[in-house]
């Protein structure tokens, strides 16, 4: 990566637009770059293609895998403006307190759900399926905090439908390479099982997911989780119809990245963003 | 263990053999973890003791044959399925 020409802009302030609203700079954009740059590097050595997945989701899809009933307070919907507002609005009316008509979409929360309910009613063979993905990710948050809580973020999926041991094969490979990454880029993770927002805590899943957990969280000094391996045993396979040749309904893991959060991480970790990309420059060379 | 057994075929209705009693219930989401609690409830209910999930692991709920001989005594073993 040629980053010489990378400077910050000088006399200029890109200001946010509200709170967990960021406009990265070129240092902190060439970072977040060439961190998926390298991060995608899992992808290509688990020869997982790459795709884009689809920027809005179905409420409908989403409710079958049980998101609203887990997570109701992140999802953010979208909303459009009904004909009897146009006029006011195109004649200069304000939009701010028109009310919005629902259209049964939301912006994704995490790149899998989308690359997931793509798949429904396939079958991914006894070898199982990977596919690799970045998606501007949004969750509504009770207090956003600079990179590290923002209100809409990037987010680097590598996943796995197929077997019972292929997703923990899956789970485990990416475990490893974050690990990797981690000691390429001069970062001090720890791991550790999740503590996942579920709405109800006390409730079923949450109780279960103590007890076992599925998700383990790759984290900074500072505490922020960076990077997390799940595995969702066989639900999305069974929830639509996704099944692995002659094993049944589909078992799915995959490893997720929080760009903005690496990027956060690498400053935390070299002291300012320069440093932080003249490393990873140097981990990718 | 009867009641234990109709519970899971109650919530798995789609099952074309019986569950053995070494099967795999969690990983095989025969106890989905929606109904984990209601489960739990169940062992309660039948072996007359509470369970206090801080004193628990995850393998005490995975097999018919753990859950029998962790929660239930083994005289209630005669009405398993073999299989």
């Amino acid at each position: 990566m040629n980053t010489s020409s990378i400077t910050a802009l000088p006399g200029i302030e890109l200001k946010s637009p509200g709170a967990g609203l960021i406009t990265l700079d070129p240092v902190r954009t060439a970072l977040l770059r060439g961190l998926d740059e390298l991060l995608t590097g899992l992808a290509a050595r688990l020869a997982a293609p790459e795709v884009v997945g689809p920027p809005l989701l179905s409420v409908e899809g989403l409710a079958r895998l049980d998101f609203f009933r887990n997570f109701p307070h992140l999802g953010v919907s979208v909303g459009r403006f009904g004909s009897e507002a146009l006029d006011g609005l195109a004649s200069g009316g304000s939009p701010q307190d028109l009310p919005l008509q629902p259209t049964g979409h939301v912006l994704p929360s995490a790149t899998c759900y989308g690359l997931l309910l793509s798949l429904e009613g396939e079958d991914v063979g006894e070898d199982g399926l990977r596919l690799s993905a970045v998606g501007r990710c949004f969750r509504n948050e009770t207090h956003y905090d600079g990179l590290r809580r923002l209100w809409g973020f990037h987010m680097r999926e590598v996943i796995y439908l197929g077997t019972k041991d292929g997703a923990s094969e899956h789970q485990r490979r990416g475990g490893e390479y974050v690990e990797e990454v981690a000691g390429r880029l001069g970062l001090t993770l720890t791991r550790a099982a999740a503590d996942d927002p579920f709405y109800d805590n006390g409730g079923s899943r949450a109780r279960l997911m103590a007890l076992d957990p599925v998700k383990f969280e790759y984290s900074s000094p500072d505490g922020t989780a960076i990077a997390s391996v799940n595995r969702h045993r066989n639900f999305f396979g069974e929830r639509l119809g996704i099944r692995a040749g002659s094993h049944g309904p589909a078992y799915s893991s995959c490893v997720a990245f929080g760009m903005e959060r690496w990027v956060h991480a690498m400053i935390l970790a070299h002291g300012t963003a320069e440093q932080a990309l003249e490393r990873l420059r140097a981990a990718g060379s | 263990m009867q009641r234990v057994t109709a519970w899971l075929n109650e919530k798995n209705p789609g099952l074309d053999s019986p569950i053995g009693v070494e099967e795999d219930l969690i990983e095989a989401r025969l106890i989905d973890s929606m109904d984990f609690l209601e489960f739990i409830d169940l062992l309660e209910e039948i072996s007359g003791d509470s369970i206090d999930l801080q004193e628990v692991t995850i393998d005490d709920f995975r097999t018919l044959a753990r859950v029998r001989e962790r929660f239930l005594g083994s005289a209630v073993l005669a009405d398993a399925p073999a299989g």
